[in-house]
């Protein structure tokens, strides 16, 4: 295949992968997957060829993406105390309490600077026209930072010329940005990551964004609440306040007397401490609400609510079977769309019409319209593919953006983001968990 | 001392032990490579210091379980992953950079099962774990801490040294060197030693006599070191 001057300048800037790859593989650069019950620890795939995001470009992109995730915040706002985006009319009540995101348990609590999503992971691919269109977004623990992190350090040891001669925004600002963004919401006390251990998916990222923080890495068990104040139990037999958790575990798994009462896990009364405003959690319980694939479809009328502006960043056009005339739409186009079940994650649950027999066909149909909430359909974007090397050539392949947005003092883009690529020149689908790898992405300054 | 748990300090104590598991075991095995030059049964002597039973047809039958059979808990492999186990949840306390002279060293084992002369292939395995010792002390600067992991080293090299019969004076220096861990742990804290058993290697080791008839036991009493209720004699 062939590329463009610019595009070639930039597929040869690197190199050759393997000496990255070889860097990776040192420092350990590995996400679980469960196989069969089976747990296995396996190297990311990094290609070397840069996605690269013109200063241009990227200033849209930053902007909308501040816009959206302001207007996602005062959306959660909303949702746990007044609701008056639901009594205005804009978002239907079904859409909200059907959600599984929706927790009554949060109803009333306002974190410290009414901060509810302090870091954002939001998906976004970009036409062939050159416009970008938010997939999806990811309020509640989005991962990744951490791979084109170590990458783009990596990658300055392995091909430093990359650097000299291209006019690269330097990413490396990352863990500092999360500092800032934990300090923010420090109730007083040090700052601890919560992870699930070792056997979690995202185990690197949870221990390298804590090295790179000075966070203290902690597991549920030695957590515990005392005097509404939530302490570390410690080596020797002492306590150290946490005044911020930026924990890697869902919801419902925090606390057992809260939500699920016969989880094993979770920090008892740690809710309370919280509602107090005696820690800070990262990112707020409850957010599940607004990233719900249902709630997508309203978040640019959010920004027109909330903000008085209009969208910068747009939406892939969006059918809900919910409303009759979007059903019509569904039914009429259902083999040209694609369709996602709201309530699955991770690539999972996600349905190709043009992939299904007539048979099957008919039987989605049944299923969309037997559970019309349970659905969103969209159109197939046709989104730009990207170079990658494929044992010594280079193809093309569907890649997305997860871009991560902090919220601290003010809301900042960090100028990177994981670049994931499908390595299956038929698939459409990039996560890591099904196959998928990783290309740093480079902003330029100019 | 660091805001650390009780479970770091035993993945501490644990990495300590497994590594010098690695690095020791690494240096018999080298030894014992060298007397399969001459002989078709070379490792007997080896398997007699652990008290195991002779189920090897030949010198790489024994040598491809003792390095890198997973299964088989004395062997190299086992003990590295095992290390490899207690520092991957330690990576904020010892550093990317320590963790990865552990994946190394992985990764070398690993070449070295397909090189033809393993023994040559193994040798870039002790710098790794010097190299990885290094860093862990760099990085960790609380004294207290980095003492769990010299302590957990300075038994298992005490431990082995005893059981492949090292002459007394490298056992005595091992032992000098563990006394010296041992009484930087402060009392209350979980890696404190139990006096009893302390008092009782001591009187063993602090003599070379003692040693040649209670060599065994001074083996037990390591064994108790840290036990939690304290005996009276």
């Amino acid at each position: 295949m062939s590329l463009q001057p610019e595009q070639t300048k930039f597929a040869q800037a690197v190199g050759n992968a393997d000496e990255i790859n070889e860097l990776l593989r040192r420092y350990g650069v590995k996400f679980g997957i469960y196989k069969n019950g089976v747990f296995n620890e396996q190297f990311f795939p990094f290609d070397p060829i840069p996605r690269v995001i013109s200063a241009e470009d990227f200033k849209g992109i930053e902007k909308g993406l501040v816009q959206r995730v302001n207007a996602l915040n005062e959306f959660l706002f909303d949702i746990y105390h007044e609701k008056k985006i639901v009594k205005d009319g804009i978002v239907p009540e079904d859409f909200i309490y059907i959600s599984k995101g929706y927790l009554a348990q949060c109803e009333g609590i306002t974190p410290k600077n009414r901060i509810y999503s302090h870091i954002s992971g939001i998906d976004l691919v970009q036409g062939k026209d050159g416009e970008w269109y938010i997939l999806e977004d990811n309020l509640r623990i989005p991962s990744g930072a951490s791979y084109p992190l170590i990458a783009r350090e990596l990658t300055r040891i392995a091909a430093p010329e990359a650097f000299t001669n291209n006019d690269i925004v330097d990413n490396r600002n990352y863990a500092k940005l999360l500092k800032a963004t934990m300090e923010h919401a420090n109730c007083g006390g040090i700052r601890a990551i919560l992870t699930p251990g070792r056997y979690n998916a995202a185990y690197f990222e949870h221990s390298y964004l804590a090295e790179h923080t000075g966070s203290v890495l902690v597991q549920n068990d030695e957590l515990f609440v005392e005097d509404n104040m939530l302490y570390h139990r410690t080596y020797s037999g002492g306590k150290t306040r946490i005044g911020v958790l930026y924990r890697r575990i869902a919801d419902e798994y925090l606390d057992p007397l809260t939500f699920y009462p016969d989880s094993l896990i979770g920090i008892p009364n740690l809710m309370e401490a919280y509602r107090s405003g005696n820690v800070g959690i990262i990112n707020a319980p409850g957010n599940g609400v607004a990233d719900d694939k249902g709630i997508y479809y309203f978040v640019p009328k959010m920004i027109q609510y909330y903000l008085g502006e209009e969208p910068i960043l747009h939406n892939a056009p969006t059918y809900l079977p919910f409303y009759a005339d979007d059903m019509k739409y569904v039914m009429d186009h259902l083999e040209k769309l694609v369709i996602k079940d709201v309530a699955e994650a991770g690539g999972y649950g996600v349905v190709f019409g043009n992939e299904l027999s007539k048979e099957k066909l008919e039987e989605f149909r049944k299923t969309i319209i037997a559970e019309p909430r349970r659905f969103i359909a969209q159109e197939v974007i046709d989104f730009l593919d990207l170079p990658i090397t494929d044992n010594g050539e280079t193809v093309m392949r569907k890649a997305d953006l997860r871009a991560f947005v902090l919220s601290g003092e003010t809301t900042k883009v960090w100028a990177s983001g994981l670049t994931r690529f499908s390595r299956n020149p038929d698939s459409f689908v990039v996560n890591s968990s099904q196959g998928g790898g990783f290309k740093d992405t480079w902003v330029l300054s100019r | 001392m660091g805001t650390i748990s009780i479970e770091h300090g035993d993945h501490l104590y644990w990495l300590g032990r497994y590594t010098e598991r690695v690095f020791t075991t690494l240096k018999a095995l080298q030894k014992t490579f060298d007397k399969m030059i001459e002989s078709e049964h070379g490792y007997t002597e080896y398997l007699s210091y652990f008290g195991l039973t002779d189920i090897y047809a030949d010198n790489w039958d024994f040598i491809k379980s003792f390095l890198y059979d997973l299964n088989n808990y004395n062997s190299l492999a086992f003990s590295l992953e095992r290390a490899y186990d207690n520092g991957i949840v330690l990576r904020e306390e010892i550093s990317t950079e320590a963790l990865s002279f552990l994946q190394l060293a992985k990764d070398t084992l690993a070449k070295a099962q397909k090189a033809p002369n393993p023994r040559f292939a193994l040798l870039p395995l002790e710098d790794l774990l010097y190299g990885f010792w290094g860093c862990v002390y760099e990085n960790i600067y609380d004294d207290e801490i980095k003492n769990i992991i010299k302590c957990g080293k300075a038994v298992e090299r005490l431990d082995l040294y005893m059981r492949m019969n090292y002459s007394y004076k490298k056992v005595k220096k091992e032992y000098t060197r563990l006394c010296k861990n041992l009484e930087s742990i402060p009392e209350n804290t979980p890696y404190r030693y139990n006096s009893f058993y302390y008092n009782e290697l001591s009187d063993i080791l602090d003599s070379s006599d003692e040693y040649k008839t209670d060599g065994q036991k001074a083996i037990i009493s390591l064994g108790h070191i840290f036990d939690k209720t304290e005996v009276s004699a």
